[in-house]
C-alpha cells in the first residue's frame, strides 16, 4: 500500500510545473508568470518544510522518505524559491519564453527532489537525467548571447559522456551485487569494495554525480555554462543543483561503508585537483560569472574533503558545507543579477562603487565572499572548520594543508572582487542600483544567516548530524 | 591543598568590590559623558561600595589562618584549564582596603580639584576603570588573571597621564609610561609563560608552596623575568624615568596611581610571590640590588629638582626601592608595612602639592614659596606631617615602617645594604625638608597671598577634609604595626620579626634629623644661600638634574639601535627580500592561473579526452597499487 501523503511535495511540484505548462500554451505575460512562480514556489517551500518530519518508503522501496531526503528537499526548494526571487527582472530570457523558463525550472526542481529520495539505481539515473535535461535547455534560453548555444551544447555533451560512464558503472555494480536497491547493495558492497570489478563499477557510477557537482575532471562544462546561461539559471545551478548533487553523492558513497583506501585515494586526488584547478583558473577570470563557476569547482573540491573522510562526521560536515554554499553562492548571484543591466554579463570591474550604489548588497557580498574564503565569523568559516576537522580526525593533515594553500590562493580573487566593490571609484556616473524591498529583505536574511552560521552554528550542525545518521542502517 | 574555599558571603563581597567600579565605568562612558555631576556621583558611590566591602572583608577575616581561594573555570584548552576567582589572605585584604580607601579619598578630593574641567566625566570614568582593574588585580588567585588586570591598570595609567592630551608633553608622557612599562611587562609575560609551560601552574598558592616542577635555575630565571615586570610597574632602575614624566597628569592621579597604589602593584606582586622568590637566592639578591640602586639614584635626583610634584615622584621611586630592598632582604612584613604607610603619607603629600599648584598655578617650589604658599596654613601643616612621616620621624607612621626595614637590612648578609639604607634615610629627610623649608620659609614673599582659590567653598572644605583624614591616618597608622604584622604573617609566610641591635635603632632617626638640620642650614636659615650642597658642584648638579643621563641613554638606545639599526634593517629586509619573494610567488601563481584558464578555452574533444584519461588512468593506478 502506497502512502501518498509522503509524496505530496513532489506531487505539488508536478502540479506547479503543469501550471506553467498551461501558461506556455497561452499568450506570453511575464508579470503573470513571475507572480505565479513567486506564489507557487513560496507555497511549495512551506509544503516541504511541513513535510520534514515524514518517514517512510514508497513504490516498493524505490523511494525513501526520511529526515535526510526531506531536509534536502527543503534546501532544493529554497534554491528554487530564491532563484525565482531573482526573476523580477528576467531580461536575460526572451519574453515569449518566460513560461517555458519557469516550467523547466519547476521540472528540474521536481527531478532533484526525486533524486534525493531515490534509493534505487535506475530511479536515481532517471531523476538525474530529468534534472539535467531541464538544465541543458535552461542554459540555452539566454537571449542575445552568441555563445548560448555553444555553452548548452558543451554542457550537454559533457553530461552525456558522464551519463554513459555512470550507466556503465551502474551496470557493473548491478552485475556484481545482483540488485539495484541501495539497501541490498549496502549489505553486499562494503565487503567487496576492493575487488577490481566492484571498485571500477563504483568509481564509474560516481561520475554522473561528479558531473553535477562539477568535480575535476567533469567540471569543464561549468565555466561555459555559468557564463552562457541566464543569471538566474546560473544561480540555480550553483545552489539547488549543487545541494542535490552533494545529497546523492553522500548517499552513494556511504554505500562503500568507509572500507576502501583505494576509493578514498581516488576521491582525494579528485578533490585536490578540483581545488587547485578551480582556484588557479579563477584568478585569471575577468567575467564574474565565469569566476564564480571556477570558485564552484574549487568548492566542490572542499566538499569532497568532507565526503572522502568516509565517516559520519565527514558526511555531516559536507551537508553543512552544502547549506553554507547555498546561502553564499545565492548572495553572490543576487549581486550579479542586480549589478548587470539588461541581463548582460558583468566583469569584476563593473562592481566599482557598489558600496554606495547599494550598501546592503555590498555588505551581503562582503560576508558571502569572506564566507567562501572561510574567514570567521561567517557560516563559510564554520563549514570549512567542520570539514577540516573531519579530515584531521582521519589523519589527513597534509590534505588539510593543501586545502589551506588553496584557501590562500582563493583569497586573492575574492578580495579582488571586494576591492572593486569597496575601494575602486567607478568611471563616470553609474546609476544607483534600485533594490526592491523584498530583495533587500532577502539580502538582510542572507546576512543574518551567514553571521548566525558563523556565531551560533550549533543547531544546524546537530541537524546535519541527525540527517546523516539515517544513512547508516 | 594550601587553601580553604571562600565562604559565600565573602565571595560576594569580594566580587562586589571589584565589579561596582566596572559598572560605574560602563555607565559613565556610555550614558554620562555629558553629565559631569552624575558621573562623579556614580563613580564615588561605586568606590564607596568597594571600600565598604573591603572593610567588611577585612573585619571578617581579621584572624585569618589559612588563605581562602575560590575559582571557577573560565576556559579550557585540552588538558590545561584557566580558572578565574578570588584569593583572600592578609596581603590581598590589606591591599584591597588601601586601594579602595585611597581611591575613595582621592576621588572625593577630585570633585573639587577637577571642577570645571571639560573632561570631568571622562576623568571619573577612567578613575572607575582604574579602581576596577586594581581591585581585581589585588584579588587575583593566579598569575594569568593578575597579568590581565596588571595590563588594564597600565592602560588606565596611560589614559590618566595623558588626560590633558591636548598638551603635547602630557600625551608624550603617557606614551613613555606605556612603552617603558610594556618593556617590563614583556619580561613578566615571558616569566609567567615559563611558569606555565615548565612549571605547569600559574596559581599563586601553588607557586608559593613549591608545588611546581621547575628546576632551581628555572625558578631563578622566571623569578627574574617576573621581576622585570615589577621593575617596570614600580619604576625601578633601569625603567624608572617614566614616573617623573607621569606627573603631567592631574595631581590626584599622581596621588592615587603614581604613588599610593598602581606603582605599588609591583611591590605587591613581589610580596604576593615572596615565598616563590625566596626559593632563589640569586633573585633575592637582584631585588636587593635593584632596590638599592633605584633608591639612591632617585633620592639624588630629588635633591636638585625644583618641581614640587617631581620631587615627590623621585621620592616615590626611592621609597619603592626601600620596599623592594626590604623584601629582597627577607623582610616581608616590613616591606608591605612600608607600602601601607607610604600609600597614606605619599597620597597626602601629592594632594597637598595639588592644592599648592592649584592655588599658585606653578609647579616650581621656589615660586610657590615666593607666592606665599605658606599662607595656606592647613595645607602646609598637612604637608609637613607627610614630610615628617616620609623622613621617618617619631611618632609618624613612616618612622615605624622605616625602622622595620632598617632592621631587615641590618640582618642582611652584607653591611653594604644597611649603610646604603642609612644614606637613603639621610637623603630622604634632606630633600623632603628642602622642599618644606623652601615653601615655609621663603626669603621674600609677594605682598598678597596666592590667587583666589578655585572651586566653591564646600568643595574646598571637602578637599581639606580629605587632607585631614589622610594626616590623621599618617599619625596613627604606626601604632597598628603589630596587628598588621599579625595579619600579614598569620598565614604561614616565613617572616620572623627581625629586630636589629639597639644602636641600629638609634642611628637612622639620628640621620633623619641630621638630614632635616642640613636642609634647614641650607634653605631654612634667614641668610642661607638657598642652594643645596649638591647644587654647589655644577657637574654633580647637572648629573642629578639630568637624571643621571638615563633618558639620554634611552634616547641613544632607541634612536641608534632600535630606529636606525633594527627597524631600518627590518625595513630593508622587507623591501629587498620579502617583497621580492612575494612578487615572485604571486607572479608564478597568477601565471599558473592564466595557463589553467587558457586550458578551459580548449575544444570539447580534448576535454573529453581528459575526462576519460583521468578516470580510467586513476582507477588503473589505484588497482595496481
Amino acid at each position: 500500500m502506497t502512502n501518498w501523503t509522503l509524496f505530496i511535495p513532489e506531487l505539488y511540484s508536478l502540479g506547479a510545473a503543469g501550471v506553467f505548462f498551461l501558461f506556455c500554451l497561452c499568450r506570453p505575460d511575464s508579470r503573470r508568470d513571475y507572480g505565479a512562480a513567486m506564489i507557487l514556489s513560496a507555497l511549495g517551500l512551506f509544503l516541504t518544510v511541513w513535510s520534514v518530519g515524514f518517514q517512510g518508503s514508497l513504490f516498493e522501496g524505490v523511494y525513501r522518505v526520511d529526515l535526510y531526503s526531506q531536509v534536502f528537499k527543503v534546501l532544493i526548494y529554497c534554491g528554487f524559491f530564491l532563484a525565482v526571487c531573482l526573476c523580477a527582472d528576467l531580461s536575460g530570457v526572451d519574453e515569449s519564453r518566460h513560461s517555458e523558463f519557469y516550467f523547466l525550472l519547476a521540472l528540474c526542481t521536481l527531478a532533484m527532489m526525486l533524486l534525493v529520495s531515490c534509493v534505487h539505481l535506475l530511479a536515481i539515473y532517471i531523476a538525474l537525467e530529468l534534472s539535467s535535461y531541464s538544465l541543458y535547455v535552461l542554459v540555452y534560453l539566454r537571449r542575445g548571447y552568441q555563445k548560448g548555444l555553444e555553452s548548452a551544447l558543451k554542457y550537454f555533451i559533457m553530461g552525456a559522456a558522464s551519463s554513459a560512464l555512470m550507466l556503465f558503472g551502474f551496470a557493473l555494480v548491478y552485475g556484481t551485487g545482483q540488485s539495484a536497491y541501495l539497501v541490498d547493495l549496502m549489505r553486499d558492497l562494503p565487503g567487496r569494495i576492493n575487488e577490481p570489478v566492484v571498485l571500477i563499477g563504483f568509481i564509474l557510477a560516481l561520475s554522473g554525480f561528479f558531473f553535477k557537482l562539477a568535480v575535476f575532471p567533469f567540471h569543464f562544462w561549468a565555466p561555459d555554462a555559468y557564463e552562457g546561461a541566464p543569471h538566474q539559471v546560473s544561480a540555480y545551478i550553483a545552489t539547488a543543483s549543487k545541494v542535490a548533487a552533494i545529497a546523492v553523492l553522500i548517499r552513494i558513497i556511504a554505500l562503500s561503508g568507509g572500507q576502501s583506501d583505494r576509493l578514498a585515494w581516488f576521491l582525494i586526488v579528485l578533490s585536490v585537483a578540483s581545488m587547485t584547478v578551480g582556484n588557479l583558473a579563477a584568478i585569471a577570470q575577468k567575467d564574474l560569472k565565469r569566476l564564480l563557476a571556477f570558485s564552484s569547482v574549487a568548492h566542490a573540491g572542499y566538499v569532497m574533503i568532507g565526503i572522502l573522510s568516509l565517516t559520519a562526521l565527514g558526511y555531516a560536515s559536507a551537508v553543512f558545507y552544502g547549506m553554507s554554499l547555498l546561502v553564499m553562492k545565492f548572495t553572490c548571484f543576487m549581486v550579479v543579477v542586480k549589478a548587470s543591466e539588461n541581463g548582460r554579463n558583468i566583469s569584476t570591474g563593473d562592481l566599482a562603487g557598489l558600496h554606495y550604489r547599494a550598501p546592503v548588497l555590498a555588505l551581503a557580498l562582503l560576508l558571502a565572499l569572506f564566507g567562501l574564503a572561510g574567514i570567521p565569523p561567517t557560516m563559510g568559516f564554520t563549514a570549512k572548520l567542520l570539514i577540516f576537522t573531519a579530515a584531521m580526525k582521519q589523519g589527513l593533515l597534509w590534505l588539510v594543508i593543501a586545502a589551506m594553500f588553496n584557501v590562500v590562493i582563493s583569497l586573492y580573487y575574492y578580495l579582488q572582487i571586494l576591492k572593486a566593490a569597496y575601494f575602486i571609484e567607478p568611471e563616470g556616473q553609474p546609476p544607483p542600483i534600485v533594490v526592491s524591498t523584498p530583495l533587500k529583505l532577502a539580502a538582510i536574511a542572507m546576512i543574518l544567516l551567514m553571521v548566525a552560521g558563523g556565531v551560533y552554528p550549533g543547531p544546524v550542525i546537530d541537524l546535519a548530524g541527525d540527517m546523516t545518521m539515517g544513512l547508516f542502517p | 591543598m594550601f587553601s580553604k574555599p571562600v565562604p559565600a558571603d565573602s565571595l560576594y563581597l569580594a566580587w562586589a568590590a571589584a565589579v561596582f567600579p566596572l559598572a560605574a565605568f560602563g555607565i559613565i562612558m556610555i550614558f554620562l559623558r555629558r553629565l559631569p555631576k552624575a558621573a562623579a556621583g556614580v563613580s564615588l558611590s561605586a568606590i564607596a561600595v568597594s571600600l565598604v566591602c573591603a572593610v567588611c572583608l577585612l573585619a571578617r577575616h581579621w584572624h585569618l589562618e589559612m588563605p581562602l581561594e575560590s575559582t571557577v573555570q573560565w576556559m579550557a584548552s585540552s588538558d590545561f584549564e584557566i580558572p578565574v576567582g578570588v584569593l583572600i589572605d592578609g596581603l590581598s585584604l590589606l591591599m584591597l582596603v588601601i586601594v579602595s580607601g585611597i581611591a575613595f579619598l582621592v576621588q572625593l578630593y577630585s570633585i573639587g580639584y577637577m571642577a570645571g574641567d571639560p573632561g570631568y566625566a571622562r576623568y571619573f570614568g577612567f578613575m572607575s576603570l582604574f579602581a576596577w582593574a586594581m581591585t581585581s588585580l589585588v584579588l587575583a588567585p593566579n598569575i594569568l588573571q593578575l597579568f590581565i588586570f596588571w595590563e588594564l591598570v597600565g592602560l588606565s595609567s596611560y589614559l590618566l597621564i595623558g588626560f590633558w592630551y591636548e598638551k603635547l608633553s602630557a600625551s608624550q608622557a603617557g606614551k613613555k609610561a606605556f612603552v617603558m612599562t610594556r618593556a617590563g611587562d614583556t619580561l613578566f609575560f615571558c616569566g609567567w609563560l615559563i611558569l606555565l609551560v615548565w612549571g605547569g601552574t600559574v596559581s599563586i598558592l601553588d607557586l608559593n608552596h613549591s608545588a611546581h616542577s621547575l628546576s632551581q635555575a628555572m625558578v631563578t630565571a622566571s623569578a627574574l623575568l617576573v621581576f622585570g615586570g615589577i621593575a617596570g610597574k614600580s619604576a625601578q632602575f633601569p625603567l624608572m624615568t617614566w614616573l617623573p614624566d607621569a606627573m603631567e597628569g592631574p595631581a590626584p592621579v599622581s596621588a592615587l596611581l603614581h604613588s599610593a597604589t598602581m606603582v605599588a602593584a609591583g611591590v605587591f606582586l613581589l610580596g604576593r610571590l615572596f615565598p616563590f622568590f625566596s626559593q632563589s637566592d640569586a633573585a633575592m639578591t637582584v631585588c636587593l640590588f635593584i632596590g638599592f640602586v633605584s633608591m639612591l639614584l632617585s633620592a639624588t635626583m630629588a635633591m636638585v629638582s625644583r618641581d614640587i610634584k617631581q620631587v615627590w615622584a623621585y621620592s616615590t621611586v626611592s621609597q619603592l626601592g626601600f620596599m623592594i630592598m626590604a623584601l629582597g632582604a627577607g623582610g616581608y612584613a616590613a616591606g608591605i608595612f612600608h607600602l601601607t604607610t607610604h600609600a597614606g603619607f605619599k597620597a597626602l603629600l601629592f594632594l597637598c602639592a595639588g592644592m599648592l599648584i592649584h592655588a599658585c598655578e606653578t609647579n616650581d617650589m621656589f615660586e610657590i614659596g615666593q607666592a606665599g604658599g605658606r599662607r595656606m596654613k592647613l595645607t602646609v601643616l598637612c604637608m609637613t606631617i607627610g614630610a615628617l612621616a616620609l623622613s621617618g620621624i617619631w611618632p609618624f607612621s613612616g618612622f615605624f615602617s622605616k625602622e622595620e626595614i632598617m632592621a631587615a637590612l641590618a640582618a642582611a648578609n652584607s653591611p653594604v645594604w644597611y649603610i646604603g639604607g642609612l644614606a637613603g634615610v639621610f637623603l630622604t629627610a634632606y630633600y623632603s625638608f628642602r622642599l618644606i623649608f623652601v615653601i615655609l620659609l621663603p626669603g621674600s614673599t609677594k605682598a598678597h597671598g596666592p590667587g583666589s582659590q578655585s572651586g566653591p567653598e564646600h568643595a574646598r572644605a571637602v578637599m581639606h577634609a580629605v587632607l585631614v583624614i589622610l594626616a590623621v591616618i599618617t599619625l596613627v597608622m604606626g601604632f597598628f604595626a603589630e596587628s598588621l604584622q599579625n595579619l600579614l604573617t598569620g598565614q604561614g609566610v616565613n617572616a620572623p620579626g627581625v629586630h636589629g641591635p639597639f644602636p641600629a635603632k638609634v642611628v637612622s632617626p639620628v640621620l633623619a634629623i641630621a638630614g632635616i638640620v642640613v636642609a634647614w642650614l641650607e634653605f631654612g636659615r634667614k641668610d642661607s644661600a638657598r642652594i643645596g650642597f649638591a647644587g654647589r658642584i655644577s657637574p654633580v648638579a647637572r648629573l642629578f638634574g639630568q637624571r643621571w643621563y638615563l633618558d639620554h641613554a634611552y634616547g641613544w638606545l632607541v634612536g641608534r639601535i632600535l630606529d636606525r639599526g633594527i627597524a631600518e634593517g627590518c625595513q630593508q629586509n622587507e623591501n629587498r627580500v620579502i617583497e621580492k619573494i612575494l612578487h615572485t610567488v604571486a607572479g608564478s601563481v597568477t601565471a599558473c592561473g592564466r595557463a589553467a584558464a587558457g586550458w578551459h578555452r580548449a575544444m570539447i574533444q580534448s576535454k573529453l579526452m581528459v575526462v576519460f584519461a583521468v578516470v580510467f588512468g586513476l582507477t588503473l593506478i589505484l588497482l595496481a597499487a
